[in-house]
């Protein structure tokens, strides 16, 4: 965040939620969207998923910040938008690792973000799904609670340790961090912003430092919570041994592939013919030890999503959720992503204009490892 | 009359020290069986080369990590073994298998089949909160006795197909009161009888107690009828289905944990399934909304249609799925009726075509009009 952001404090006297959908409403009336992609209760009531409304009555069910995160919502942004810009001009609000995963999309040309304004809101993490799905209107008063205190505890493992939950990667960032009572900060990060501020009359000429130097505050320590919650995580499973009993759980259901945001091939490299082998190769690998698990390469599979993705992993828990067998894979892969993007001084969604490095070839870098 | 093979051990003794013979003797070139792996933490199937290796093996403990259907299509697929392969597998992994073999997905050549009389399996995720570890006294207990244990998986309470099919050698387990005793095999084909010549045992004939079985069977019945009244309940038109689809993710990760479910690349994954912005901009016209992405309970639609017919109601896309949709008890309701119309039990003759492949002129008149 080396730019110069543009901020306004808005009166929120309504509450940040009807604050905001009265902003979306306004901006559909002046027309400067067409429609809003949001999240919104099942008919069971049972979940949240996006939807992307037109009809204001419906917008006005939208919920700027559910509870959960049943679907990463660069996956909506990406069904939109990945074969073309449409002709709509469509309003997105979305948590920051949600706007993180579209940057990284729309790096990896799966999403035309020329129709599309990215709205950010600080971020005090979601439930896991399970815990939602056991009690659902319990869980919606407890994330409101936590909500009040900026208490993470029920929250996602990666939740707990995200130091980005306010980072503006977006055009539009809502700051409730800092915030005075009743107000919120509207803050622009691009000429949409801009835009959008000026035809709704929000003037970008406040003062946000209490917001910035909260979120400074708060992302240090998470991240510091993080850094002591990834070193355990590498004792616990450094070394092959390990790392084979971590994973051994693992039933190739490809879930974590499945709803991971940046996990974009169609057909993924170990769901190919290419891992599948004639019946002698398998008891040849068997031989070696007398017997081998079969399913194979369970190992293999989670090795190689790291390597396809981790540069582009945005932590935002997805995978762990929708693990059926409870491995703690995102907190897995939000340690190794770290150590992957510090590598390049790269962080995974902070801005358009960084390309990723594994299409960034530079003839001077990594020289460390030539030898 | 089948020619049968006892022994004096308990079932799981008889039948590793049967897989020993077959392995030492060098008639077999692996086995194929549930084991247990790192430091018995985790039970999962595996490919055994080694005898010693079967000191580990658990060839009827009551889970089913994957479905065993998938996993032998993966084996066979590419080429079948130069020598054969003992698997012990479940009634319901077996029938997956045959409907899988009828979709060309693998083979039966060099495949010894030992399947048992099942008392079903626990749900996966008990493997990983060791509520199956505090339950499996109980659970054998209840198998001794025919009886249904109620933490199993659901569709496992209701199946009444617990009697295998296509096996070389059925195990008889449920309902059997001393199988932790006394071992008894059945020989079904001339195959098993020429695998087990030299092997120690006390040869007879004999068949399954049928009034055992059919007890059994009617106390799954009774419990089938609970459940399919309960979800009929809920399965009640589009809303309905929206009631308890909506909460899909679309992982499809029952999809991809089906044993019937084979395709590579799924139709609903496929380009044909995408939405273009125009598409979007339509429905919005339409409805003023529209869920992103788009088309939940269409996939499960689709999959039914797709493999109901040949459904064989193992449970593991219930197991597999993060949000708790009855997946295994609403596509087996559906798959019987389904079958029931064609006359067809899904992978119990693997000779029968599937319905979808043989027209039939005469069929379904009713309906024409």
């Amino acid at each position: 965040m080396s730019k110069q952001l543009k901020g306004a404090i808005v009166n929120s006297k309504s509450g940040v939620q009807n604050t905001i959908i009265d902003l979306l409403l306004k901006s559909i009336e002046k027309g400067v969207f067409n429609a809003v992609l949001i999240s919104m209760k099942t008919p069971a009531k049972d979940s949240f998923v996006y939807v992307l409304a037109e009809d204001k009555s419906l917008i006005k069910d939208g919920f700027i910040l559910p509870p959960t995160m049943f679907v990463q919502g660069a996956k909506a942004v990406s069904s939109i938008t990945r074969l073309g810009k449409g002709n709509l001009k469509i309003a997105v609000i979305m948590r920051p690792c949600e706007v993180r995963a579209i940057i990284e999309l729309a790096k990896l040309g799966q999403t035309n973000l020329e129709n599309i304004t990215l709205i950010s809101i600080d971020c005090p993490g979601v439930l896991p799904s399970s815990d939602f799905l056991d009690n659902p209107d319990k869980s919606i008063k407890a994330f409101n609670e936590a909500v009040k205190n900026w208490d993470d505890s029920i929250m996602r493992p990666v939740c707990k340790i995200c130091d980005k939950s306010s980072m503006i990667s977006g055009d539009l960032h809502v700051g409730t961090l800092g915030a005075k009572k009743d107000t919120i900060f509207i803050i622009s990060n691009s000429e949409k912003g801009n835009e959008f501020a000026d035809k709704l009359g929000i003037n970008l000429k406040d003062n946000i430092d209490t917001w910035l130097s909260q979120v400074k505050k708060l992302s240090e320590e998470k991240r510091n919570k993080r850094k002591k919650l990834h070193e355990e995580i590498k004792s616990k499973i450094g070394g092959i041994n390990n790392l084979v009993e971590t994973f051994s759980q693992c039933i190739n259901c490809h879930n974590c592939m499945r709803v991971c945001p940046v996990c974009i091939c169609r057909l993924c490299y170990f769901d190919s013919d290419n891992v599948k082998f004639p019946a002698d190769d398998y008891l040849f690998r068997a031989k070696d030890k007398g017997s081998m698990r079969f399913l194979p390469d369970t190992m293999l599979f989670q090795m190689g999503r790291m390597m396809h993705m981790s540069i582009s992993c945005v932590s935002c828990g997805a995978c762990e959720d929708a693990c059926s067998m409870s491995i703690p894979v995102a907190q897995i892969f939000s340690m190794i992503a770290d150590e992957t993007q510090g590598l390049f001084d790269y962080v995974s969604g902070r801005s358009l204009d960084e390309p990723i490095p594994i299409v960034d070839y530079r003839k001077e870098e990594l020289s460390e490892v030539e030898d | 009359m089948t020619k049968t093979l006892k022994l004096n051990k308990s079932t799981d003794e008889g039948v590793i020290d049967l897989l020993r013979f077959l392995l030492d003797n060098k008639k077999i070139g692996g086995v194929f069986s549930l084991k247990k792996i790192e430091k018995d933490k985790t039970v999962a199937y595996c490919l055994i080369t080694d005898s010693d290796e079967l000191k580990d093996a658990v060839p009827f403990f009551p889970l089913m990590p994957v479905n065993a259907g998938n996993l032998l299509s993966r084996f066979t697929l590419k080429s079948v073994p130069k020598k054969p392969i003992v698997a012990v597998v479940k009634p319901c992994e077996m029938r997956g298998f045959v409907e899988l073999i009828k979709r060309e997905q693998g083979s039966l050549e060099n495949i010894f089949i030992i399947s048992f009389t099942c008392g079903g399996v626990f749900p996966t995720k008990t493997q990983v909160d060791k509520t199956l570890y505090k339950n499996i006294e109980k659970y054998w207990d209840s198998a001794k006795k025919g009886e249904i244990f109620s933490d199993l998986r659901p569709t496992c309470k209701a199946c009444d197909e617990f009697v295998p099919y296509n096996a070389d050698i059925t195990v008889d387990i449920v309902g059997k009161n001393d199988f932790d005793k006394k071992c008894l095999m059945f020989l079904n084909t001339k195959l098993s009888e020429d695998l087990t010549k030299d092997f120690k045992g006390e040869l007879s004939t004999g068949d399954l107690d049928s009034k055992k079985i059919e007890k059994i069977k009617l106390d799954r019945l009774n419990e089938k009828k609970k459940l399919y009244d309960e979800i009929g309940e809920k399965l009640n038109g589009i809303d309905g289905l929206i009631d308890i689809f909506g909460k899909c993710i679309s992982c499809h990760g029952c999809s991809k944990v089906c044993p019937i479910c084979y395709c590579t690349l799924c139709e609903f994954e496929s380009p044909d399934s995408e939405y273009k912005p125009s598409n979007f901009e339509s429905e919005l016209q339409k409805r003023g909304g529209i869920r992103v992405p788009p088309g939940t309970v269409y996939f499960h639609l689709g999959r039914l249609t797709h493999i109901s017919i040949s459904c064989v109601a193992c449970g593991a896309c219930d197991d597999v799925c993060p949000v708790d949709i009855p997946v295994a008890l609403i596509f087996k309701k559906i798959g019987e009726s389904l079958q029931k119309r064609f006359d067809y039990v899904s992978g119990k003759n693997i000779d029968e075509k599937i319905p979808l492949i043989t027209f039939n002129k005469e069929e379904f008149t009713e309906i024409e009009e």
